[in-house]
């Protein structure tokens, strides 16, 4: 071997233990963790038991906390156990080759794993029929916003791990629930308006809330699980006497990466609700005298004589909460009284928060409310069942492959062979490295790659037949027929490539999931094509007492 | 040197074989009633449903009609497990699809003991319409992108030579899809698309191996040349066709509703792709060539 080829060898061999360890957490067992609560009963365990049936997954059990071990527990079986009684938490447990290698499980897609997926629109039909005009493009794209805003602020109601909410096109909203078998309780809180309100804050309860907090909680972030929250809440009530004439809520700050909500500390309001949402007529951004972003906002004739008792004298200093869905998100100070019903809430916003608030206090003017265009839904055992039969017809159709080209080109053959599951192995670690997510459609690219792959394969062998034909060395035949096939394969892939961008563009995502197996399929059968089987001959040939090629 | 076939004198077998498939397959979906769109395209609801040990397609079919409910059912997936797909399009376009599917399952629920929805596929009329625009602007997009390509590998004679083939490959994939009654939603679009990308690779194939005969200065006529190269290609043609079908077959044959019809369209299409590439994109090149000439 000269040092040329050694070098060939390592890298090679690199690769391929890379590309293995990526794959692991996808093909390897994973790690459910379940975590009871304290009240839970002997039977909430056994039906834990019996989903878990012990022929296929190895249970530990240490006191409250449930270890189950085995293959086939993803996203979805977690959000299904989280809704099993007794269950407090669930969480799977990173891989190792997660934490060592960065590497990431494939992402089954809803189709596979079962879940559900929701594209809503507003109903911009009854907004036009109320303004009396057609709305305008900009308007359409803001009233979205706001029932983005207000979905996001739902997203534990969804009662699911993971749920991804993200506008689709100028227009209309995509949700995607994984392992939500009957999407109505979704649905019921995407089907209801946004309920907000304005209360005034007491600081003097609010100060012993967070003193408490700060005293027995010593710095941790607040739990983001509704349920733990709403406990935390009933102790801390009890701790600080709360009366009965206040409520003790909490102030949601919004992550400035993820957009996502999180409870940032506890508040105390008055129960008393000082003004209803439907009191503000409208709502908007815009400087301040200061030139500083500000929210503006109108009251309605009959909101204006509640808000200039609200903003008198004796509340000066106070704070007034905006709330909506029992989630405090802003908590400006009363500073004069206003009695013309025109305000503003000055503050050092950054434009993100400015333009949120203003759609908070717009849902409480005119509330969207949103209608399904689109829905899929798939349940988790016709998930399981399309895996399954996605897996045999992989095995099958790669069998098939593999023993024609062993039949047909013998000993090259085999080296093509290697090739295809080398390949196989390739396309799973991009899926996983690059964190595509796989689908029904994903699986049959998959299928229909592995048909390509050998492609590359044959071109090459029938330009080394044909250069055997007229009698040059396997060497030289060898060196030719991969020189001469290079740009007909790099050709050919192209346009295949092409055609699966433009698939790609297609929006919905299985088919988006085909197109993008279609393309590390292709990406990964060339280089295993022209690097890697191309090194096998070049070290076989290179061996001088070769006479003779089986091909 | 081998046996050189004379493909190009076979050409006028092969437009007698593409339009008699062409004049077959419409006839046959004109008697289908059209086109099956799917509810992708044209909105509408899609239920699977498991129902209880003798339930049959009658029974469903009874209940449905008494509820005025107009659907398309049939069996899907194993005999034991008795599941079916239940579905309806919309009756115009002001129907409430949410409305409409909470109101199937109602009457499907009712109706029947044990029955568990295991999915369910709610297309509205606005998404049905922009799915409809984006498929035909793909499909546009993607002939251009080809075309272009070619074009810019080769010279424009084989890129017209390559498009007549691409072109006659959607044209009996679609109408296949008609003749055979396969329900034409997004995965079929994607399927034609595949073929379309499978289609010009074979005849890339073919092509370069001409452009490299071509260099070799002999008295051979272009078509000599042509009939050479394809000639030359073919075993690898067929070859590449036949362990892509394996696959393609395996996914046939195993993977059950999801992807059964999808894999059809692609099994048929790469028959038909293997094919035009050989017959009819040569010959276009040889048309082009020759009208070009005649002006010049």
């Amino acid at each position: 071997m000269t040092r040329g080829l050694l070098y060939k060898a390592i890298f090679i061999i690199c690769i391929v233990c890379f590309a293995v360890m990526l794959i692991l957490p996808t093909i390897g067992e994973n790690t459910l963790q379940i975590v009871l609560s304290q009240t839970s009963t002997e039977q909430d365990l056994q039906t834990i038991k019996q989903r878990f049936p012990e022929s296929k997954y190895k249970i530990v059990i240490n006191n409250k906390e449930v270890l189950v071990e085995g293959y086939n527990l993803n996203v979805a079986v977690m959000n299904e156990i989280k809704r099993y009684p007794g269950v407090v938490d669930a969480k799977l447990l990173p891989h190792w080759a997660e934490k060592a290698l960065l590497a990431k499980k494939i992402n089954l897609g809803l189709d596979l794993q079962g879940g559900s997926y929701l594209v809503l629109q507003a109903n911009y039909h009854k907004i036009e029929e109320k303004t009396g005009k057609p709305l305008t493009n900009a308007e359409k794209n803001e009233i979205t916003e706001q029932a983005l805003e207000l979905l996001r602020n739902r997203v534990d109601k969804f009662g699911v791990a993971e749920p991804s909410i993200r506008p689709k096109g100028n227009d209309a909203i995509e949700i995607q629930l994984p392992g939500v078998k009957d999407p109505e309780s979704v649905k019921k809180a995407i089907g209801t308006t946004g309920r907000v309100e304005y209360r005034l804050v007491d600081d003097t309860y609010t100060q012993k809330a967070n003193q408490w907090l700060k005293e027995h909680f010593a710095g941790k972030p607040l739990p983001e699980d509704q349920l733990e929250l709403n406990k935390l809440a009933d102790t801390i009530k009890t701790a600080i006497a709360l009366p009965d004439s206040l409520e003790l809520l909490y102030y949601y700050e919004r992550n400035p990466q993820t957009a996502k909500l999180f409870p940032a500390y506890p508040i105390v309001l008055e129960k008393k609700v000082a003004l209803a949402g439907n009191d503000i007529s409208k709502a908007w951004v815009a400087p301040d005298e200061y030139q500083q972003l500000a929210v503006h906002f109108n009251t309605t004739p009959e909101g204006a004589a509640k808000f200039a008792e609200v903003t008198s004298e004796k509340n000066h200093g106070k704070k007034l909460a905006i709330v909506i869905d029992d989630k405090v998100r802003s908590a400006p100070s009363i500073r004069v009284q206003i009695n013309t019903g025109q305000a503003i809430i000055q503050g050092d916003f950054t434009y993100e928060e400015v333009t949120a608030l203003a759609r908070i206090i717009k849902e409480g003017a005119l509330p969207v409310d949103l209608k399904i265009i689109e829905e899929r839904t798939v349940g988790p055992t016709l998930g399981i069942d399309s895996i399954q039969s996605g897996v045999k017809a992989f095995i099958v159709g790669i069998a098939g492959i593999m023993l024609f080209m062993l039949i047909y080109y013998k000993f090259a053959g085999l080296i093509a062979d290697i090739g295809l599951l080398l390949n196989g192995i390739f396309m799973l670690a991009l899926l996983s490295w690059l964190g595509f997510t796989l689908t029904l459609p994903g699986i049959a690219g998959f299928i229909l790659t592995m048909g390509m792959a050998v492609d590359a394969n044959v071109i090459i062998y029938e330009r080394i037949k044909e250069e055997l034909r007229t009698g040059k060395t396997p060497r030289a035949a060898v060196a030719q027929g991969f020189e001469r096939a290079f740009w007909t394969i790099f050709d050919s892939n192209i346009t295949t490539l092409l055609s699966a961008f433009v698939l790609s563009q297609f929006g919905t995502g299985p088919i988006k999931g085909f197109a993008v197996t279609l393309s590390i399929g292709i990406i990964s059968s060339m280089f295993v094509a022209l690097y890697i089987t191309k090194f096998i001959f070049e070290t076989i040939t290179t061996r001088g007492s070769l006479k003779k090629l089986s091909i | 040197m081998e046996k050189i076939i004379p493909f190009i004198r076979y050409r006028f077998i092969a437009y007698a074989i593409t339009i008699t498939l062409i004049v077959i397959f419409s006839l046959q979906t004109y008697r289908n009633g059209g086109f099956n769109w799917g509810i992708d395209f044209v909105g509408g609801i899609k239920l699977t449903v498991k129902f209880e040990q003798g339930v049959d397609t009658a029974q469903i079919r009874k209940v449905l009609t008494q509820n005025k409910i107009s659907a398309v059912i049939q069996q899907v997936g194993k005999e034991e497990d008795n599941e079916y797909l239940i579905s309806t399009k919309l009756a115009s376009r002001a129907e409430n699809v949410e409305e409409s599917t909470k109101e199937l399952k109602a009457v499907i629920q009712s109706n029947f003991k044990n029955v568990e929805i295991l999915s369910i596929e709610t297309v509205g009329p606005a998404i049905g319409d922009f799915l409809k625009k984006s498929a035909g602007k793909l499909i546009a997009l993607s002939i251009i992108i080809m075309t272009l390509y070619l074009a810019f590998r080769f010279e424009l004679k084989y890129s017209i030579g390559a498009m007549v083939a691409l072109v006659h490959d959607v044209i009996l994939s679609v109408l296949f899809c008609g003749f055979a009654g396969i329900e034409i939603n997004i995965p079929i679009v994607a399927a034609i698309l595949t073929i379309y990308g499978y289609s010009v690779n074979d005849t890339i194939i073919i092509f370069d191996r001409v452009r490299e005969n071509l260099q070799i200065k002999t008295k051979q006529t272009f078509i000599d040349v042509i009939d050479k190269s394809i000639t030359q290609t073919i075993s690898r043609t067929l070859l590449t066709a036949l362990t892509t079908l394996f696959a393609v077959f395996a996914l046939y044959m195993i993977s059950g509703e999801g992807l059964n019809e999808f894999a059809s369209v692609l099994l048929f299409g790469i028959v038909i792709g293997t094919y035009s590439s050989m017959y009819l994109a040569s010959p276009f090149v040889l048309y082009w060539e020759k009208l070009t000439l005649k002006k010049a």
